[in-house]
C-alpha cells in the first residue's frame, strides 16, 4: 500500500492526550509538594502530599479507613437500591401509560428542579443519624434520576421499530426483548451514573449532620482535630471513588451499548 | 418535555444539545388535557397531604414531624408579611449572587480556552472531571477552615458548585463547532478572536445557557448545604434551627421558597433559551 | 510564461492522530490562465477539495510551489472566495448578515458593508429575503447566499468546491444557468470541483482529470463549445463526444 510508506505516528502522538493529563496531575502534586519550600507551612491550615499520603497509609494499615468505608458504603448502596426499586417502574409507568406521565410530570418536575438536599436536616431527625436516615436522604435526592431517565427512555422507543419488529412476525415477548428494554436499560445506566454522584452527596450530608462514624463523619472531626493531613487523605479517597463509579459506568456504557455512542 | 435537558441522556453530556420544538406550548385539546392532568396531580398530591391526620391516627412523635400544606402556607404568609424572612433570604442571595458571578466570570473564559486548545484541554481534563465527579460538599470542612463562618464560605462553595457546569457545558458547545464554519470565517483572513467572536461563541450560546441553567440549580444547592453548616444567618440557618425546634413548618416554607427561586430562575433562562435557538434576530460581531 | 494560477509538483499528506496517515496530493501540476473558467473532476477523495483548500490558504503542502499572480500563496487572502458545497452559512445571521462576513472581516464600515451586500443580493436574485434565517431557505437559495458572499468580497479567483452536490436535479440546472450568467457579468477566474463531467462541460474553458488518490493531474481537455451557453447544448453530438472522451479517462480511476 501507499499509505504504508508515510512513517506511523508515534506514541507520544498517540496518546498525547493520556500523557499531558498524566503530567499535568504528577506536575499538580510537585507544585503542591515544592510550594512550601517557599512559602512557610502551617499544619494547621495545610498539608502537603507527602503527609498526606502517609495519612492515607496509616489509616490504611489501621482499618479506620476501612471501617469507616463500610459504614458509608451500606447506606448508599441501600438508598440507591432502594431508588432503583422505586424509580425505574414509575418513570417506565409514566411512560408508557401516557396520562400517569402527564398527571406526574409536573410535580416530580418541580421536585427534581427543587433543592431537596433542604430535606435534610428534618429526615435526620426523624430518623436518627444512623444508617437508616443516611439511606433515605440517598433515596429521596437520587429517585428522581431514575425516575425521569426511565420515562425518558421509554418514549424514546421508536415505534418504527417496534412496526418492523412486528412486520417481521415478532410476538409481544419479541417487542419486549428486542426492542423495548435495549432502548430503556442505557438510560436507567446513565440515570445511575448521575444518581451515584447525588448519592454521595446525601452520605456526606448526613454524616456531616450528626454521626459517630462514616467518610463524612471522619472529615469533619479531623477537620475539628486540625488533622489535615487526615482530613486530605480522605478527601482524596472520596474523589477517587466519586471518579472511579462516574468513568466506570461510563466506561461500561461505551462498552455495553456501543451503538448509542454515536448519539 | 421541559425538563429533558436537566437530567443527563446516556453519552450526552450534561450538555444536552439544546433542544428546539421541546417545549410544546399547550395548544388544542391535547395540551389543554395534559395540562389539567398535570394540575391535579399536585392538587391530589396536597389534598391526600392535607387529609392524612383524618384519615390515620398518628403518634404524638409522629405528629410533630407532619404538618399539612395549609399551615405551610400561612406559615409562608407570616414570614412575608412580617418582613421576618427578607434578612435571611437576603443573606442567602447575597451568596447565591455573589459565587454564580465568579462561577461565570471564571467559568466561561476558561471553557472557551479550554475548547479552543486541545493541549490545555487534555492538561486540564483530570481535574475537570475529578472535580465535577466528587461532591463539593467534601472540601466544606476545609473552606470553613480557610474562610471561617459566614458570607465567604458560601461564595466560595457556590462558585465552586457552579463552575463546573458552566465550564463543562460551554468547552462542549465550543468543541461541537461545525469545522466547515470556522473553515467559512478564516478562509476571509479571520484570526482566531474574529473566530471566537462570529463563530464559536454564538454556536456554544445555547450550551453556555444550559450550563448556566444547571449551574443556577448547583449554585442553590450550595447555599442550602453551606448555610446547613457554616453560616450563623440565611433562609439555610433559620431552616436548621426551626428543624431542631420541630418547627417542621417553617422548615418546608424555607424549602418551598428556596423550590419557587430555583424554578423562577430556570424557568426564566428556559425562556432566553428558547428565544435565541431559533436564531432570531441577534447582534452579534456588530 | 507563467500562468496566473501556478502549482508544480504539489504534495500533500492527512496525518491524523490514531490513524494511518493519507497521501492526497502527489505531483500535482496545475496551470490556469486569467479569467478561465476550469473544471476538475475525479475520482472521490482524490484530493480535488484538497487542494481547493490550498489555493484558499487553509491547507500548507508539505512539497511543492503554488503561484498566484506570481506571488507564493501564504495563508488566505481577499484576492479568494470560496464556495462551499454545505453552504457554510452562519446559521444565526441572517441571508444580508452573511453575505457582508468577508466585508466585515475585511474592516468595511457597516454602511458601505450594506450596500455592496445589497447589490450582490440582487445579483443572485434573493431581493425579499435579507433578514431571512438560512433555516428559512432552500438548498438553491442558500448556495445563492453561498456565492453572493464568495463574490462580495470581488475576489480575483472564485474557488467553488462541488458547490451544487447537495441540489436536487432541477435546482441544480437552474443554479448552473445562473452561475453562467453571474460569471458573465463579473469575469472571475473560476475553479469548479465537481463529480459530474455534464456539469463541467456545460461550464468550462477547460477539464481537468485528475487520478484516484493520491490524485495528480492526469489529462486536461478543452471545451470548445461556443458561449453563451444554453441548455440545449447538452444534447449536441460534440458534447457528447466530449463527455464520453472524458468519462473514458475517468473510468479506469474510478474502477481501478
Amino acid at each position: 500500500m501507499m499509505e504504508d510508506a508515510v512513517p506511523r505516528p508515534s506514541f507520544v502522538q498517540q496518546n498525547r492526550k493520556l500523557l499531558l493529563g498524566s503530567l499535568s496531575v504528577v506536575a499538580f502534586f510537585i507544585a503542591w509538594q515544592a510550594a512550601f519550600l517557599v512559602v512557610p507551612f502551617n499544619s494547621l491550615f495545610i498539608t502537603k502530599p507527602s503527609l498526606m499520603f502517609e495519612a492515607l497509609w496509616r489509616l490504611t494499615l489501621s482499618g479506620q479507613l476501612f471501617f469507616d468505608l463500610g459504614a458509608s458504603a451500606a447506606p448508599f448502596f441501600w438508598g440507591l437500591g432502594a431508588a432503583v426499586v422505586v424509580g425505574v417502574p414509575l418513570g417506565i409507568l409514566m411512560g408508557w401509560r401516557s396520562r400517569v406521565g402527564q398527571a406526574l410530570d409536573p410535580l416530580l418536575t418541580a421536585l427534581y428542579a427543587s433543592p431537596l438536599v433542604a430535606l435534610a436536616p428534618l429526615i435526620v431527625i426523624f430518623l436518627g443519624v444512623g444508617p437508616t436516615g443516611k439511606a433515605f436522604i440517598v433515596f429521596v435526592l437520587t429517585v428522581f434520576d431514575f425516575v425521569f431517565n426511565a420515562y425518558a427512555g421509554v418514549r424514546s422507543v421508536d415505534n418504527l421499530l417496534l412496526n418492523v419488529v412486528r412486520s417481521f412476525g415478532g410476538k409481544e415477548k419479541d417487542l419486549y426483548l428486542k426492542v423495548i428494554i435495549p432502548s430503556v436499560i442505557p438510560y436507567i445506566v446513565a440515570g445511575a451514573r448521575i444518581g451515584v454522584g447525588r448519592a454521595l452527596v446525601g452520605v456526606l450530608i448526613g454524616e456531616f449532620f450528626a454521626a459517630s462514624e462514616g467518610v463524612g463523619y471522619g472529615i469533619v472531626k479531623f477537620g475539628n482535630f486540625f488533622a489535615l493531613d487526615s482530613m486530605f487523605s480522605y478527601i482524596l479517597v472520596i474523589t477517587l471513588i466519586a471518579v472511579i463509579l462516574t468513568q466506570g459506568i461510563r466506561w461500561a456504557e461505551r462498552a455495553a451499548f456501543p451503538w448509542r455512542a454515536g448519539q | 418535555m421541559t425538563e429533558t435537558n436537566q437530567l443527563e441522556v446516556p453519552f450526552v453530556q450534561a450538555a444536552a444539545p439544546p433542544e428546539e420544538s421541546a417545549e410544546v406550548t399547550p395548544s388544542g385539546r391535547r395540551g389543554l388535557e395534559s395540562f389539567a392532568l398535570g394540575l391535579s396531580g399536585i392538587a391530589v398530591l396536597l389534598l391526600l397531604w392535607e387529609a392524612v391526620p383524618y384519615l390515620v391516627t398518628m403518634k404524638a412523635g409522629t405528629r410533630l414531624f407532619f404538618t399539612p400544606p395549609s399551615e405551610v402556607a400561612v406559615t409562608l404568609w407570616n414570614l412575608f408579611s412580617t418582613g421576618v424572612i427578607w434578612s435571611p433570604l437576603g443573606v442567602s442571595a447575597a451568596g447565591f449572587a455573589v459565587g454564580l458571578a465568579i462561577a461565570i466570570a471564571v467559568g466561561l473564559p476558561l471553557g472557551i480556552l479550554i475548547g479552543r486548545s486541545e493541549t490545555l484541554d487534555a492538561l486540564c481534563e483530570p481535574f475537570v472531571t475529578a472535580f465535577n465527579a466528587t461532591p463539593r460538599l467534601v472540601f466544606l470542612p476545609i473552606v470553613l477552615l480557610w474562610f471561617g463562618l459566614g458570607l465567604w464560605s458560601k461564595v466560595v462553595i457556590v462558585a465552586f458548585g457552579a463552575f463546573f457546569p458552566l465550564l463543562i457545558n460551554t468547552h462542549e458547545g465550543i468543541r461541537n463547532t461545525d469545522k466547515l464554519l470556522i473553515n467559512v470565517v478564516r478562509s476571509f483572513g479571520a484570526k482566531e478572536w474574529d473566530i471566537i467572536r462570529l463563530v464559536v461563541v454564538p454556536n456554544a450560546l445555547p450550551y453556555i445557557i444550559t450550563g448556566l441553567r444547571l449551574a443556577i440549580g448547583r449554585a442553590v444547592l450550595g447555599v442550602v448545604v453551606s448555610e446547613f453548616f457554616g453560616s450563623n444567618e440565611g433562609l439555610g440557618v433559620m431552616m436548621v434551627q426551626a428543624a431542631s425546634q420541630y418547627k417542621v413548618n417553617i422548615v418546608f416554607a424555607g424549602m418551598i421558597v428556596f423550590m419557587a427561586l430555583s424554578l423562577g430562575m430556570t424557568g426564566l433562562l428556559k425562556m432566553l433559551e428558547n428565544r435565541l435557538g431559533r436564531w432570531r434576530p441577534q447582534r452579534i460581531g456588530e | 510564461m507563467t500562468a496566473y494560477i501556478h502549482g508544480q509538483n504539489v504534495n500533500l499528506t492527512f496525518r491524523p492522530p490514531n490513524r494511518a496517515p493519507v497521501r492526497a496530493l502527489q505531483g500535482f501540476d496545475i496551470a490556469v490562465e486569467e479569467g478561465e473558467f476550469l473544471s476538475i473532476v475525479g475520482p472521490s477523495g482524490c484530493g480535488k477539495s484538497t487542494f481547493l483548500s490550498i489555493l484558499l490558504g487553509l491547507l500548507k503542502p508539505d512539497s511543492g510551489d503554488i503561484d498566484l499572480h506570481g506571488k507564493p500563496i501564504a495563508g488566505p487572502g481577499t484576492d479568494r472566495a470560496m464556495v462551499f458545497q454545505e453552504f457554510g452559512l452562519l446559521p444565526w445571521r441572517s441571508v444580508a448578515q452573511n453575505i457582508e462576513l468577508g466585508l466585515q472581516l475585511k474592516g468595511v464600515a457597516a454602511a458601505p458593508r450594506r450596500q455592496i451586500a445589497q447589490r450582490f443580493i440582487e445579483m443572485v436574485g434573493l431581493r425579499g429575503f435579507e433578514s431571512h434565517y438560512p433555516h428559512e431557505l432552500s438548498g438553491g437559495m442558500k448556495q445563492r447566499v453561498g456565492l453572493a458572499r464568495a463574490l462580495a468580497t470581488d475576489p480575483d479567483v472564485l474557488l467553488m468546491d462541488e458547490p451544487f452536490a447537495a441540489l436536487d436535479a432541477q435546482t441544480r440546472d437552474l443554479m448552473q444557468a445562473e452561475l453562467l450568467r453571474i460569471w458573465q457579468e463579473a469575469r472571475k477566474t473560476v475553479l469548479f470541483v465537481t463529480h459530474q463531467i455534464d456539469e463541467a462541460i456545460y461550464l468550462s474553458d477547460r477539464v481537468l482529470v485528475m487520478t484516484k488518490r493520491p490524485g495528480r493531474a492526469k489529462k486536461i481537455f478543452t471545451i470548445d463549445l461556443p458561449r453563451p451557453r444554453d441548455y440545449e447544448m447538452r444534447v449536441t453530438p460534440e458534447f457528447n463526444d466530449l463527455k464520453l472522451e472524458i468519462w473514458n479517462a475517468l473510468k479506469d480511476e474510478i474502477m481501478g
